[in-house]
């Protein structure tokens, strides 16, 4: 009984330190709140504030393609249509169309189309654990609900492809760690171009960018871990976080415009749209690349 | 049930009626989808007939549609309130078929003390879920339930920042676990308030281990053990005495509270155990009390494991968890093993035998539980017998079960 008053009269006193204000879109209170010494119980009043998921929250997948503001492959898929994920996934439900040249008939090391049904997807991931090109990863969106029943929840590829800079954005330490673990932040075939001298950009050059960003991310998170959270700066902080927020939003608003006009700009540079010419210098290229491979095995073996 | 539903009995000049009341399938007491054909006298029970397979998903037979792999988040939704522990016995019976001459690597000592920790953290979850939901039945409407689960969040907070998952963990791997313990609970991503629970992931579980967990259940010893209507409402009620609770073949709280000192860690000791020091809760009585005071035993039992794991913890740090196993289909050598753990309910068995078809070397040929929420609903009949309808709903209320894993 009185542990039940106790109870109560905690929540009670909180309310009247706020004046009752639960619903005032104050971070700062929200914070205290829900926070680690926070007394009493409430709720979190959903639609408006909502708590943070760690990094390793995962819901339905996406597919990392390229920035579209990348210098070289804008825009292009990381996935190369392996199908390890839709062999390891418990319920069956990616669906892979391999694509091929449409001239030689050889395979392209990229999907056609790519289906994921989220009705049936059961948010295990396996997928992204076992993709060995970290092309595929599990997303933060958690709200998903339409009215439609059928084709809404069968997500095509333009539906998943999410840009790489957005898996940066929402899982900073574990994008370092496999970035690591590729020896760069390129993509796995990108850097074997490089080293190829297929391209200006060297893997060791991204390796220090890499090591860089690594460095400044833990710095920020040493700052954010000594922040102090007394009263006498709280202001500055929530004056800081408010302009963080901001401009995380102006960059948001920005990324989204981009993402929506990128595709309509970067279509003149599909490699389905080259001209002739173009195709016949790629082949052209391609051979060159193949006779100097070619030579290269010869000296090996000799 | 043949009864003469027009024949009134006469007790000592009261008169009762024969009837048969039909308790489910979706009552909101059977926690779930269970129903219970009853036979009354009156308000007393004279036969009770619990009646399962309203969830029957069908997951033995999946389990051998899959790959050994793919039965590890399958396994997620049989109990679905302690995901750790189910994934423990999958991984522990596939990993005995493993260790006949795979490519594996046995888990490392800071994989065996992650899967401990996990597995304990998930019992208590378990066990305040399960009183809370007890004392529910009882009456107490939900402010018990309230108490624990703001605790019980807490512990969900971890698992979701360690596994990805609050429950559907999907944490162990065949020699291994998914990863090691984040650095810090939330990450500094994309949301205004995401400061709110961003702490250290050890001083974290160094606080909740220490002094909330403690806090807690010394909360809920003060508050019901010696509680008027606890007592009057369970000593005495739905009483199974040791020989039925071993016919049955009970297991976990069920039997413990009957008198019989078994416990798979003791028994069967795996993973980490045998070094560990605890005790095995019992109880003598065999009635709802004495399951109540098994799981608040337990209760403290695990917390005693947890704090013999915290330097465990730190002195493995930086030991891989899960090396050279990351294969997306391991093939598994012909055999049978069964591996077993103590779960929250009591002992849950996997049966698996590899029979190494050439055509699907990769699944199971035949996948079974053994799952103690199923076993023990057994003397669900016998336990209530002689008693009100209204006790009907609590004795359920202290097997503690899970209907996910009943009808599987």
């Amino acid at each position: 009984m009185w542990i039940t008053f106790r109870h109560f009269m905690q929540t009670y006193v909180d309310d009247v330190r706020y004046g009752f204000r639960k619903y005032a879109p104050d971070m700062n209170n929200f914070e205290v709140r829900q926070g680690v010494d926070a007394q009493g119980a409430f709720t979190v009043q959903y639609p408006d504030e909502k708590l943070a998921m760690p990094e390793r929250f995962r819901f339905v997948p996406f597919l990392v393609v390229e920035d579209y503001d990348h210098e070289e492959r804008p825009g292009k898929d990381w996935c190369t249509s392996c199908g390890i994920c839709a062999k390891v996934c418990p319920p069956q439900c990616i669906w892979i169309v391999r694509s091929n040249d449409p001239e030689t008939g050889r395979p392209v090391p990229e999907p056609e189309a790519f289906f994921i049904d989220i009705d049936i997807c059961m948010n295990c991931g396996f997928c992204a654990e076992f993709c060995p090109f970290d092309a595929i990863k599990m997303d933060h969106d958690y709200e998903l609900a339409s009215y439609d029943r059928t084709t809404n929840h069968i997500f095509d590829k333009e539906k998943l492809s999410k840009e790489f800079r957005y898996w940066k954005t929402i899982a900073p330490t574990r994008a370092i760690e496999e970035a690591e673990a590729r020896g760069g932040w390129e993509h796995k075939d990108a850097q074997k171009a490089a080293r190829r001298g297929g391209s200006a950009r060297t893997s060791r050059t991204n390796q220090d960018t890499g090591r860089a960003e690594k460095r400044e991310a833990v710095a920020s998170r040493e700052a954010v871990a000594e922040a102090p959270a007394s009263a006498t700066s709280a202001e500055d902080e929530k004056a800081k976080r408010r302009e963080a927020a901001l401009q995380r939003k102006a960059a948001r608003a920005a990324k989204t415009e981009t993402a929506e006009s990128a595709p309509s700009e970067a279509e003149g540079q599909q490699p389905w749209n080259d001209s002739e010419d173009e195709k016949a210098k790629r082949r052209e290229a391609a051979l060159r690349r193949k006779a100097a491979r070619a030579a290269k095995r010869a000296d090996d073996s000799e | 049930m043949g009864v003469d539903v027009q024949q009134v009995v006469d007790h000592n000049g009261v008169q009762t009626d024969q009837l048969i009341v039909n308790m489910g399938p979706h009552h909101p007491s059977t926690h779930g989808v269970f129903r219970m054909v009853m036979e009354l006298d009156g308000e007393t029970i004279t036969k009770l007939e619990p009646v399962m397979g309203y969830l029957h998903r069908n997951h033995e037979k999946i389990g051998e549609r899959n790959t050994f792999l793919h039965n590890i988040p399958f396994t997620d939704r049989l109990d679905y309130l302690s995901s750790m522990g189910n994934n423990h016995g999958y991984v522990l019976a596939v990993e005995q078929l493993l260790a006949l001459g795979a490519r594996y690597d046995p888990p490392t000592y800071r994989a065996e003390v992650l899967r401990v920790l996990m597995v304990e953290l998930n019992r208590i979850v378990n066990h305040l879920w399960a009183l809370g939901f007890w004392l529910n039945d009882l009456g107490a409407f939900f402010t018990p339930v309230l108490y624990f689960t703001q605790e019980r969040e807490r512990i969900l907070d971890l698992f979701e920042a360690t596994a990805g998952s609050r429950m559907m963990c999907n944490y162990m791997r065949f020699g291994g676990v998914f990863a090691d313990l984040p650095e810090r609970i939330h990450s500094v991503s994309n949301l205004i308030n995401d400061r709110v629970r961003d702490f250290d992931t050890m001083k974290f579980l160094t606080e909740m281990i220490n002094e909330r967990i403690p806090r807690t259940i010394d909360e809920l010893d003060e508050y019901l053990t010696q509680n008027d209507i606890v007592l009057a409402r369970s000593k005495g009620v739905g009483y199974i005495s040791r020989e039925d609770a071993i016919d049955y073949s009970t297991a976990g709280p069920v039997l413990r509270g009957s008198g019989v000192a078994y416990d798979v860690r003791r028994a069967d000791p795996y993973s980490i155990y045998p070094e560990l020091d605890f005790d095995v809760a019992v109880q003598q009585e065999g009635d709802m009390y004495s399951r109540y005071m098994v799981r608040l035993i337990e209760l403290r039992e695990s917390l005693r494991i947890l704090k013999q794991l915290l330097p465990r913890l730190e002195y493995t740090k930086g030991e891989p968890v899960n090396e050279n196993n990351a294969q997306y289909s391991s093939k598994v050598p012909i055999g049978e093993a069964y591996g077993r753990v103590e779960n929250g309910k009591g002992e849950l068995g996997f049966y698996v035998v590899s029979a190494g078809d050439k055509r699907a070397a990769a699944n199971p040929w035949r996948y079974h539980v053994r799952a103690p929420s199923f076993i023990n609903l057994t003397p669900l009949g016998l336990m209530c017998e002689g008693n009100k309808v209204a006790d009907a709903v609590a004795i359920l209320g202290s097997i503690d079960i899970v209907l996910g894993e009943t009808d599987r």
